[in-house]
């Protein structure tokens, strides 16, 4: 049976105008448009968010849990990742942002953050102990994960084979709550407020092991919503707790990369879909060997750059920077936890090819489509114009090959063989 | 004329197949490689990686060929006056043919000596030079062929076996 896949993404047929926004953004060419609606290739898409980012008519949509999924558990943690600090204006403080989300009715509040400290030892560890797979290739961004998945699947063994800090952390809270509470571990929620929708997509359908053990994903700026309509009622209330500013830094793209480097481990900071795709055939090259460690991010500067958070991603980039720099280091209790890392309890399986670069499975069958796909090439007018609903004449041409669409669908050929028949 | 021939021990029987066979190859492209043109250098050796994906050869193989065709367009970009690439593809094997322009390897023996390297400054500014080209194509195809002598082309075959 064939493996479907979970996507964040909602098609809203009747919205659709079929105007090919979408199907030019696409980086792996998961869209088309068919009939004047637009279809998604299930293999393809990596849940990057580009489409409904550039769909004019709210056509494509992200979708995510609601705020209210924390009601169907005894104990709710929440895990809030980095980028939330980020969405508020700075006339609110970071701590009233986490001291609202206990009042609306979590019972702890877990700051991805306070795991940055523990990820980056493991990090320096695993490079360390990894030389002959140089460059390791960071695992935070589901959206990479799923890209090298699908294109780049030579590149699998390179990614950082160890749990998401909100595994780590959903696997530690969980534990400790069901013992102190005395509650069965399926009577506490853990939730993640997420900036993304390839997090989404990671929560509900983990990849290997990579973000499992979740009971749900929250969209950022659903969580910024209540927060902003509550934070009147929670001036003069008292929550005991402390916040994490200095681990902020896994939200921007090129601090990270910075914390992990050292004189002994060389890296880079990408982000933007589009860079981490020439990055990645880069490495594949083997021209970038002399690299450590590189820290990949689909989206703009980072997970700042999600599609589900609020405020654009410089000026939240700008505001976590000065959390970061005002802020002091604490000792967590998950540092202790190093020892589990090397124990191997955060260890996590090769991931699976997904490849969609595969004409067919049979070599000689691929061999003859590849021919034909060239002689379809040669006939297509090469100018890319999307009258066809495929981003451009290569990807007709490997549709009709593939008996997903037709020679007619060429709108400029079928124009220039009408007009030879007039002659 | 200087002829040096590598086969790889796991390669020797396929070898011998594939010249006793003499198949005709399924797929046979060209590609032009200009004399320092250092910004399209590579991108022969990318869409040969790309086409051998889209036919599912195998990652690792990929690889091989990805590094050895990589290194031999750039020999051709920095070392000669420019020259052409000829891919086949077999059903069992890609064979990638450089041949250049021009002027020759003085001293093939030596090119092969990892280190050893003729780099002008030019190429050496742009990050190339170190003299580890030969002995990495070597080290990754299955079969290495060059034939030189100076003031001649250089052809350089590889083949990598799937």
């Amino acid at each position: 049976m064939e493996q479907t896949y979970f996507h964040a993404i909602d098609l809203i047929n009747d919205k659709c105008k079929g105007c090919m926004h979408c199907v030019r953004t696409c980086p792996t060419e998961a869209l088309r448009i068919r009939n004047g609606r637009v279809h998604l290739d299930d293999k393809r898409c990596v849940d990057c968010g580009k489409c409904i980012a550039v769909c004019p008519f709210g056509a494509i949509v992200a979708s995510s849990d609601p705020l209210s999924i924390r009601n169907d558990y005894k104990f709710k943690v929440a895990i809030i990742t980095a980028p939330y600090a980020g969405q508020f204006t700075e006339d609110i403080e970071y701590s009233t942002t986490i001291k609202s989300l206990y009042h609306l009715g979590f019972d702890r509040v877990i700051e991805e953050s306070m795991a940055t400290n523990i990820m980056t030892k493991m990090k320096r560890h695993y490079i360390a102990n990894n030389k002959d797979k140089k460059p390791i290739l960071s695992s935070n961004c589901p959206a990479v994960i799923r890209l090298i998945q699908v294109r780049f699947p030579s590149l699998l063994p390179n990614i950082f084979h160890v749990e998401a800090p909100m595994s780590v952390l959903s696997m530690y809270y969980r534990e400790k709550y069901s013992a102190i509470e005395g509650l069965d571990p399926s009577e506490i929620g853990v939730f993640v407020a997420v900036p993304c929708i390839a997090q989404v997509a990671a929560v509900h359908q983990p990849q290997g092991a990579y973000k499992r053990n979740l009971d749900g994903a929250i969209a950022i700026r659903d969580v910024y919503n209540a927060v902003r309509n509550d934070l009147a009622d929670i001036r003069n209330l008292d929550y005991d707790f402390i916040t994490h500013e200095n681990g902020l830094s896994r939200a921007l793209s090129g601090q990270e990369a910075d914390e992990v480097g050292n004189d002994q481990i060389r890296t880079i900071a990408v982000s933007g879909i589009e860079n981490v795709i020439d990055i990645l055939q880069k490495v594949e090259d083997h021209i970038l060997d002399q690299y450590d460690y590189i820290v990949l991010r689909s989206c703009t500067s980072g997970c700042v750059g999600g599609i589900l958070n609020v405020e654009n991603p410089f000026i939240a980039r700008s505001r976590i920077q000065t959390l970061i720099r005002a802020s002091k280091h604490h000792d967590h209790e998950l540092d202790p936890m190093f020892s589990s890392y090397l124990n191997g309890e955060f260890d996590v399986l090769p991931l699976e090819p997904r490849s969609i670069m595969q004409l067919d499975t049979d070599m000689k069958q691929a061999i003859i489509k590849m021919k034909k796909l060239n002689e379809i090439k040669e006939q297509l007018p090469s100018i890319d114009c999307g009258a066809c609903g495929a981003p451009n004449c290569q990807a007709l041409a490997e549709d009709i090959v593939q008996g997903k669409a037709c020679i007619d669908d060429c709108v400029i050929l079928l124009k220039k063989n009408k007009n030879k028949k007039s002659d | 004329m200087a002829v040096y021939c590598n086969i790889s021990e796991d390669a020797q029987q396929k070898y011998e197949h594939f010249t006793k066979e003499k198949p005709n190859p399924e797929m046979s492209i060209e590609y032009k490689v200009g004399h320092k043109d250092f910004v399209n250098s590579g991108k022969a050796s990318s869409e040969i990686k790309l086409m051998l994906k889209r036919l599912g050869v195998n990652p690792e193989i990929l690889r091989k060929v990805a590094v050895a065709s990589y290194e031999a367009e750039i020999n051709v970009t920095a070392h000669s006056l420019g020259g052409d690439i000829i891919c086949d593809i077999y059903l069992d094997c890609v064979h990638i043919k450089f041949i250049d322009n021009g002027p020759g390897i003085k001293n093939l023996e030596k090119a092969l000596e990892p280190g050893w390297s003729t780099a002008d400054d030019l190429v050496r500014e742009m990050g190339f030079g170190a003299g580890l080209g030969l002995p990495n194509i070597k080290k990754n195809a299955d079969v290495m062929h060059i034939e030189s002598a100076e003031n001649q082309s250089t052809i350089l075959q590889i083949i990598v076996f799937y």
